[in-house]
């Protein structure tokens, strides 16, 4: 004990100056607090006054992250976490997932209603943003872990937020379950790495040559338990299996934000790992351990297959986007194989745009069952014929989903292929490209379910079809986001700009 | 603002016109969207009479007229390099003719528009959408931008097919989509590939320029697509495998024998304006693509592959007509004559003569009025009376004597009498095809003889439909209703009717208003690909 005490100011020092840097956090863990109290004392009188402090914390989050945004890497906290021009993009991600997120809440009539009301729902929420930030910026395989319960156990309490009939507690149930299992696995994982290495810290040299000195299947099977906590988050295909029936299972806005914001998460703990393995040289991914490329391209490819094509035969709405969300992450996944900081802006950009999408085609698919009822696709026949405005912003969202012009879902995947098939330049390697066949194919499949959509909207005609009235905020929520989707075609600088 | 960029972006803006303005104008967006076509026309014409046709352009960016260049997306992507993607318009003799005939085409599918009575606000703006997209389609010299452009068609096409179209238009809508992604989501890989291989030399970055890719000296030393590199995926030469990619994309737009199958259900279930829309323009966007970008950036893979694309040109004219010979609907028969009539484009340009290529060229011209003014007249017939079996009818001359006379020069230019365009056409393909074996050894003689029986065989369809439908005594399945139905060509036909015949006309005795202005650039291409 004594021998430490020398470091106690040191530390102290170094603690004290990385808070400057962690402001962002601190108003997350402030706006928690009052948030909380908020709703305690005051959410009698002033219904909308946990709502507004979300927002504006978010939005101060936003601001005070952005003021990072051209800052070198910099370890803070001894270490322990490490904030880059990467983390910080991640960070404003976050903030653009969770304020749609606040949004949706606000005007979904299931959570206004409810007699918990929904101050809760914004405290969890703020809890979870921590959580994902942190995962963003972790550079210690404990704050991982921490980092990762945290957004895990904040995402099980919003998926059985409602408690509203038998699907959604059988829901929440399954995803509390799963998730128990695959992070008790990851921490196994950590507590071997950690043996074998002697380091928590990722970017410590030890960790990779401790890795290189242990018996390769040992040091694999290491690897692979705590990718299988990482895959969970990301609903990659082996450990998908929750993501159907959690994502129709819970309430629309939360699946709106678990298929965006805890998945991006994932991304950013995936590619702290990944790290490790970098070669410079080769400009890709090179180990002894275990083959990272074919096993990345694999788990993409399956995504990709499975995704894509369990999609074709479901007939829920909700459970087509959460298959195609599993597609998407295998797509996304194929950013991964070109490693530097700013070869990252492929996947980044992508990522932005599929939060974008994904949470349009969530609040407008909300909208039509909050007024109609309708969750099937095959009911929603018709219904473009009375409601041109809303079903046309669900075509432009399902377009740009698919990846075609004239929205900017098509210069995401653009640029996701460019990264994708450069990766096969620098490697050869044949299993690239398969993969990069299977992501195209995957993309004439993903048309076909995704036009069901407009399809009976559309082209079929139904006797006496519905009238969805326009005056309502999320209605002009998903028109404005779906516009942004053809904005950002032909100004693409607006997000360049930032990334 | 450039010329082209007005030519291309009118429509949108009359579309957004279209959209604002509320419902109770519908009965008027018809008049927007001719209006738009005529304005186009207007001043393509003007273009084209100011159009230099000494310049040839082709693989040389200063000899390309009218360009219009400004940075679009310049995205650092670290080890993969900037992007350099950029609006890059303009025109040489290859695309001119294209341009006239889109308004063209644009106006009497407008006039055909007549017919269509619901959802009018949707149906003009898909339509002014779909204009902006094939104006932009033959414009484009950035590879990023076209293919913006070129998969812009397809949406709005979807819908026009799947809402105003026949019984199993959604069977026909979703298969059109399909079939015409399943080739561009392959072609878009070319693209990125083609990105990594070449070099801006100005700027030292990578380039989707189409121009700077025609240019081997631009290529990356080693690169995928580079010809000294020789690499090859998966087995095949790199080069071969992207023209065989990028020559199915487009094929099947055109469409060849094997991939065709589409056409016919796309044609038979669209309503007539968007029949002619097909017909005329997108089925020349493969012709125009093949050529400007197939053969162009790959040329060695292009020689290399002659023969098999002569073999696909000479299977379609024969099977098509063959096809043709056997429907029993008008529609179907018309739309497999498309796919005969596109076989001599497919056998003209895989003749790499100059013959050949102008043959093509004018056989998409011409091919474009004439398949057009047989949809429209066939949708006169379906219009008056909703039938276009041919047993049905019989006789028709007697009773619609102006419509006989339109449908006769409409059949007698396609099945290539001499004084009209397609005649000119298929005898500078057939010349070209046959020359091939003396010129450049890439066509056998036999491939030439065998497409002239093509022209024996739609000579033998046409005649017999004609003798069929219009000859003899009056026997309508429909009775007296349907005689009363039958009226004759009205005028709004006739401003339909007339341009295109005269089109055909102008083209079948002045061929040289055509070869004039593309000749030099023709001349280009058929040095760039042979050497």
């Amino acid at each position: 004990m004594n021998d430490l005490i020398p470091y106690i100011s040191s530390s102290i020092r170094d603690s004290l100056a990385s808070l400057n840097f962690f402001r962002a956090e601190i108003s997350l863990v402030m706006g928690f607090l009052v948030v909380i109290l908020s709703d305690l004392f005051f959410s009698k009188r002033y219904p909308q006054l946990s709502f507004i402090l979300t927002l504006s914390t978010l939005v101060l989050v936003a601001y005070q992250s952005s003021g990072f945004l051209k800052m070198v890497s910099t370890p803070l906290f001894g270490g322990m976490i490490i904030m880059d021009h990467l983390a910080i993009l991640f960070k404003l991600l976050f903030c653009l997932a969770s304020i749609l997120f606040v949004l949706f809440i606000r005007f979904n009539r299931a959570f206004q209603n409810h007699d918990k009301g929904f101050g809760d729902m914004y405290s969890i929420l703020l809890a979870v943003h921590l959580g994902l930030n942190l995962m963003a910026m972790s550079a210690n395989l404990l704050m991982v872990y921490l980092s990762l319960e945290m957004v895990s156990l904040g995402s099980y309490l919003m998926v059985g937020y409602l408690s509203a009939g038998q699907r959604q507690t059988e829901a929440a149930m399954k995803y509390a379950l799963f998730g128990a299992v695959c992070s008790a696995i990851m921490l196994y994982g950590i507590s071997l790495l950690y043996g074998f290495t002697g380091t928590l810290y990722l970017n410590d040299p030890a960790f990779l040559s401790g890795l290189h000195n242990i018996p390769r299947m040992a040091s694999a099977l290491a690897l692979i338990l705590v990718f299988i906590g990482i895959a969970f988050k990301l609903s990659l295909v082996p450990l998908h299996f929750w993501s159907p029936d959690v994502y129709e299972g819970a309430p629309t806005p939360v699946t709106a934000f678990l298929s965006t914001a805890p998945k991006i998460a994932g991304f950013a703990v995936l590619i702290k790992f990944l790290e490790i393995f970098y070669d410079p040289e080769s400009k890709a991914l090179s180990s002894s351990i275990l083959d990272l490329n074919f096993v990345l391209a694999f788990l993409a490819i399956l995504s990709m297959l499975l995704g894509n094509f369990v999609a074709i035969w479901q007939n829920n709405v909700k459970r087509m986007l959460a298959y195609s969300s599993i597609g998407h992450t295998g797509f996304m996944l194929m950013g991964l194989f070109i490693f530097s900081a700013s070869g990252f802006k492929a996947i980044i950009f992508y990522m932005t745009v599929y939060v974008i999408m994904n949470m349009a085609a969530f609040l407008i698919v909300d909208e039509i069952e909050e007024k109609t009822g309708k969750q099937y696709i095959n009911e929603y026949k018709g219904l473009g014929k009375k409601n041109s405005l809303l079903m046309i912003s669900l075509l432009i969202v399902l377009v740009s989903l698919t990846g075609l012009p004239p929205t900017v879902g098509f210069t995401a995947k653009f640029l996701v292929f460019s990264t994708a098939l450069e990766a096969y330049n620098l490697s050869g390697l044949p299993i690239l490209m398969i993969m990069i066949i299977t992501a195209s194919l995957s993309t004439i499949v993903s048309l076909f379910y995704y036009f069901k959509v407009p399809l009976n909207a559309f082209l079929r005609e139904t006797s006496g079809p519905v009238q969805i009235s326009t005056r309502s905020p999320k209605v002009y929520m998903g028109v404005f986001l779906a516009f942004l989707l053809l904005l950002l075609i032909i100004f693409p600088a607006l997000l360049e700009h930032i990334i | 603002m450039n010329l082209l960029s007005v030519l291309i972006f009118l429509p949108i803006a009359a579309a957004l016109l279209v959209v604002i303005l509320p419902s109770t104008f519908q009965q008027r967006f018809k008049y927007i969207a001719l209006g738009v076509s005529l304005i186009q026309f207007i001043l393509s014409i003007y273009i084209y009479t100011r159009f230099n046709k000494v310049l040839p352009g082709i693989n040389i960016e200063n000899e390309f007229q009218l360009i219009e260049k400004l940075p679009w997306i310049r995205l650092d992507l670290g080890s993969i390099g900037k992007l350099e993607i950029d609006y890059f318009l303009g025109i040489d003799g290859l695309s001119i003719p294209f341009l006239m005939l889109t308004a063209l085409i644009m106006f009497v599918a407008t006039l055909s528009s007549w017919e269509i009575k619901t959802n009018l606000k949707a149906y003009f703006s898909l339509f002014l959408i779909l204009n902006t997209a094939v104006m932009g389609v033959f414009c484009a010299l950035d590879f990023f931008l076209f293919y913006i452009f070129y998969e812009l068609m397809l949406l709005p096409l979807y819908f026009l097919i799947g809402m105003w179209g026949g019984a199993r238009r959604e069977y026909a809508a979703i298969k059109f989509f399909l079939y015409t992604l399943f080739g561009s989501v392959f072609m878009l890989l070319v693209i990125i590939g083609l990105y990594f291989s070449v070099l801006n030399p100005a700027t030292g970055n990578h380039t989707f320029n189409m121009i700077l890719m025609m240019d081997p000296a631009n290529y990356i030393e080693g690169s995928v697509f580079s010809a000294m590199a020789g690499q090859s995926i998966l087995g095949i030469s790199a080069r071969l495998l992207a023209f065989i990619v990028l020559f199915i994309a487009f094929a099947i737009k055109v469409p060849i024998v094997p991939l065709h199958t589409w056409l016919p259900d796309a044609h038979v279930e669209a309503p007539t304006p968007v029949s002619i829309i097909l017909a005329g323009l997108l089925l020349k966007v493969g012709g125009y693509g093949i050529l400007r970008i197939c053969f162009s950036i790959f040329p060695d893979s292009a020689v290399q592959s002659a023969w098999w694309i002569g073999l696909i040109g000479l299977i379609s004219i024969l099977y098509g007509a063959l096809n043709a010979l056997a429907q029993t609907d008008l529609k179907r028969l018309i739309a497999y004559s498309s796919v005969s009539h596109m076989g001599f484009v497919l056998l003209g340009i895989a003749s790499v003569t100059t013959e050949g290529l102008s043959g093509a060229m004018l056989q998409m011209i011409s091919h474009g009025g004439l398949s057009a003014m047989l949809f429209f007249l066939v949708g006169m017939i379906y219009n008056r009376v909703h039938d276009r079996e041919i047993s049905n009818f019989r006789g028709l001359a007697e009773l619609m004597p102006q419509f006989t006379f339109f449908v006769m020069i409409a059949f007698f230019a396609s099945l290539g009498l001499p004084g009209f365009s397609a005649f000119m056409a298929e005898a500078f393909s057939l010349i070209g095809a046959f020359t091939s074996q003396d010129v450049n050894g890439l066509l056998p003689r036999w491939m030439a003889i065998g497409a002239s029986l093509g022209i024996l065989l739609s000579a033998a369809y046409f005649l017999w439909t004609l003798q069929r439908m219009f000859f003899g005594q009056i026997r309508l399945k429909g009775g007296e209703t349907w005689k009363n139905q039958l009226v004759d060509v009205t005028i709004r036909e006739k401003f339909a009717l007339v341009p295109l015949a005269m089109l055909a006309l102008l083209l079948g005795i002045f061929p040289s208003l055509l070869f004039d202005k593309m000749n030099a650039s023709v001349l280009a291409l058929v040095h760039l690909i042979t050497g």
